[in-house]
């Protein structure tokens, strides 16, 4: 008997110390006993710089040894694959009016000669990536520490309101130091809402700097849905593409959508839309977390977890060019990747922003309290990296490398201007073109048109990767921030995904409960059974 | 210090510390305690009050059952042949089962996938059926290779007694293999049935959008609500105190080999 209580212990020892590394662990990747999920979930994967170098040309010159002071160490943390590692073919340069652009090196490397040469401090990147911000959060939680990271708007107003952000200095705002790249060439559409949005009455301009930017909307095959039928979120459950479309694994996403689509007849009413507090009344609209709303969100998801192909991970990309779902609610950024991988194939999808609202949505970089400690020096480079992912060619290097859209319009540099045409333009001899209007993007004014930031461009391009990466002036008008959740919203909202997401008990037919009973019997009388043989055996 | 072979242990002794009775502690505590440290049952209640998680319970145990069926009835049989077969080059077969366990298992699963899509066309039709076949492919070799260990470690003279005394093949296997051979199945059962209970990347790659006991703890740890994620982890721990009783028998497990996995 005694043996038989230590080997239950041993087996009870042995899912503890599984659930001991589920907790070490970051994010969802419970390794409880799934054992060999780990390269699957994503993970934090230290590049250091050294191998980044790898990648690029040979024969660049390198930094090496120090000569003044000491070394500075910045930690970054950033999104996988959200900056330019290198390695260009010679074909790929981009050659704009002012100039060629080629993505040599990385783009950290790159940081780390420009700092040595303009500060004549050697400066040391410690380079890491997260797959979610909930594992950033979770890695931050449990004791990783960074100097610098790059988590979306909802991440960074959580962390600013646990007052774990280093406010920018005052110099970063100074636009006559000629390399403050951010505060002289950022959108003044986009400064304007980091300006206007506030978290503890502080705007968020004083803490975060913007990366990247883009909407969510619906990427979807021309062939198999028209433009109208995914200009709704109610696409997702639309019987007619019945497991033919995907939405995103998360939370915030499905949440966004199921408001929008719930409250669809109010968003689209022309009294809404033409109230002049629009904005306002639509961010107050779509944030709403009522008890009750989240009941009906609640509801909508459950019909909709029935309707749509999955809830993928990663693999929505995938399977839209492949032609395995007909529609895929995607964040901008990724729906211009997924398009330019399907036009690979000779193979054309467009993306749609749904009538009823979009959610739009930021990457901005964030310096840490504990990372930082109060350093001038590393703070300052820092604050130069920020900067230097900000010099408008470095911008067009990110942009291109990876498809997102970054916050810097340029101010006075014309060379973002210069890409979108030279990315999109629309031939001399070409027929089909249109006008197409990006100049709140560059003035900040989304009311009147100004004829130097119109670009001409194939008509078909204004629903493909254009029109994702740089929304019309009338699609970015219906699109509204959302708000971060409290710990109270968040775990009201986090168990109605947990309904939404596991079996309902009640959907489970009769002959389900019959098996359940028997195995119950079963299994208290294989234990009484067992326990009679010992009885036996016992002399 | 004089060296005694107690001095051995203080190795294993550390680690049972470190790596097993401390993250228990730390387990129950966040089970039993809310986002405030306060103690409270709410977490287990909750759970077991909610028709939705409690139904991720029965989901997953059918999903760890049938495979674990599935697993033994394509496992039996196949350890049977193998181990009383007269190919010479046994280990070497054995070892083409085992292979895959090598290769990477997300490359497996897509593998698996593409397959699957051939097959069925459009797989989220059939999410149930998907997962319990892919559970089944990535869980089979745990199955396979204790059967065999303790089907060819099988005393042979036992089995010519049977005959000696009448007993013609059938009832030779159902008298004599089968109940000694039940050690090692119970051994890949309990190798199977709780990580198809729990691993989930299986439903996800092939899109099952329902969770299971795995997921669950997944989605509270990525609404940083650990408590949630430990009262999981919990439960499935009583589960399988549970069934290592139930399966455990008293006489040594000398025959028991196959754990060595």
């Amino acid at each position: 008997m005694r043996q038989k209580f230590y080997k239950a212990v041993l087996a009870t020892g042995a899912l503890g110390m599984m659930s001991l590394f589920s907790l070490i662990l970051p994010g969802e990747n419970s390794l409880a006993a799934t054992g060999t999920s780990a390269e699957e979930v994503t993970q934090t994967a230290s590049i250091p710089v050294s191998e980044a170098v790898t990648s690029s040309q040979a024969g660049s010159v390198m930094t090496s040894g120090a000569d003044s002071g000491r070394d500075i160490t910045l930690r970054i943390c950033n999104w996988e694959e959200y900056m330019d590692e290198g390695g260009w073919d010679a074909d790929e340069t981009i050659d704009l009016p002012s100039g060629d652009i080629i993505g040599q090196n990385s783009m950290i490397e790159d940081f780390e000669n420009w700092y040595k040469e303009t500060y004549g401090v050697n400066v040391h990147v410690e380079y890491s990536t997260f797959g979610t911000n909930e594992d950033l959060y979770n890695m931050l939680t449990l004791g990783d520490t960074y100097d610098l990271i790059c988590p979306s708007e909802y991440m960074f107003m959580k962390l600013i309101s646990e007052d774990q952000v280093v406010p920018l200095s005052e110099h970063f705002f100074d636009a006559s130091d000629p390399d403050n790249f951010y505060t002289r060439g950022v959108s003044p559409y986009l400064r304007r809402i980091f300006e206007e949005h506030t978290i503890n009455g502080e705007p968020w301009s004083r803490y975060a700097a913007g990366y990247m930017w883009g909407v969510t909307g619906i990427v979807y095959n021309p062939e198999l849905v028209t433009r109208e039928q995914a200009s709704t979120w109610n696409i997702l459950k639309n019987p007619e593409f019945r497991k033919c479309v995907t939405i995103k694994d998360s939370v915030r996403d499905c949440y966004f959508a199921a408001v929008a689509a719930l409250k669809g007849e109010e968003l689209t009413s022309p009294s809404f839309r033409e109230d002049p507090e629009y904005k306002k009344r639509l961010e107050q609209a779509v944030n709403d977390t009522s008890p009750e709303m989240i009941r009906k969100v609640q509801d909508w998801l459950q019909g909709m977890k029935d309707n749509v192909y999955s809830f993928e991970v990663d693999s929505g990309k995938a399977d839209m060019v492949t032609g395995r779902v007909a529609a895929n609610y995607q964040w901008s950024g990724d729906a211009v990747y997924t398009m330019d991988q399907a036009e690979a194939d000779n193979y054309y999808l467009e993306f749609v922003e749904p009538e009823e609202a979009s959610n739009i949505y930021f990457d901005g970089w964030i310096m840490l309290k504990r990372g930082i400690q109060g350093d001038p020096a590393k703070q300052q480079a820092a604050e130069a990296f920020i900067n230097f992912v900000s010099r408008p060619d470095n911008a067009i290097r990110n942009m291109y490398y990876i498809g997102y859209t970054s916050f810097i319009s340029g101010g006075e540099d014309p060379r973002i201007f210069e890409y979108l045409k030279w990315n999109y333009g629309a031939d001399e001899d070409s027929k089909d073109t249109v006008d197409y209007d990006v100049s709140y993007f560059f003035t900040g004014n989304d009311d009147a048109v100004d004829p130097r930031y119109v670009l001409t461009v194939p008509e078909e391009q204004t629903r493909r990767q254009l029109g994702a990466q740089y929304p019309s002036t009338e699609d970015i008008r219906r699109t509204s921030i959302m708000q971060y959740f409290d710990d109270a919203q968040n775990q009201a909202i986090n168990r109605m995904w947990v309904n939404v997401r596991c079996y309902n008990i009640r959907h489970l037919p009769w002959w389900g409960w019959c098996v359940i009973a028997a195995g119950l019997v079963g299994t208290i009388y294989a234990f009484v059974l067992k326990y009679r043989i010992r009885k036996k055996m016992e002399p | 210090m004089r060296f005694s072979r107690k001095n051995l242990g203080i190795p294993y002794a550390v680690f049972l510390l470190l790596f097993v009775l401390m993250p228990l502690a730390v387990l129950f505590y966040y089970a039993f305690t809310n986002g405030s440290g306060q103690f409270t049952l709410m977490n287990f209640i909750g759970f077991f009050t909610n028709p939705n998680t409690l139904g991720t319970l029965v989901y997953s145990f059918a999903v760890a059952f049938v495979t674990t069926v599935v697993c033994v009835l394509l496992a039996y049989p196949l350890a049977y042949i193998l181990a009383s077969s007269k190919i010479r080059a046994k280990s070497a077969v054995v070892m083409l089962f085992v292979l895959p366990m090598w290769i990477n298992f997300s490359l497996r699963i897509t593998a698996l996938k593409e397959v699957l899509i051939f097959i069925e066309g459009n797989l989220a039709m059939y999410p149930f059926t998907n997962t319990v076949i892919g559970m089944t492919y990535d869980f089979l070799p745990f199955m396979i290779l204790p059967i065999y260990t303790s089907i060819s470690r099988l005393d042979h003279s036992l089995l010519e007694a049977a005959q000696d005394l009448g007993a013609n093949e059938r009832e030779a296997f159902f008298k004599v293999t089968l109940p000694l051979s039940m050690p090692g199945v119970m051994s890949g059962v309990s190798m199977v049935f709780l990580p198809a209970m729990t691993n989930y990347v299986v439903l996800d790659m092939l899109y099952n959008s329902t969770y299971i006991m795995g997921s669950l703890i997944g989605s509270y740890f990525a609404a940083y609500y650990w408590h949630g994620g430990s009262m999981i982890a919990l439960i499935l721990l009583l589960i399988i105190c549970i069934f290592t009783l139930l399966t455990d028998s008293d006489e040594t497990g000398d025959v028991r080999g196959g754990t060595i996995l």
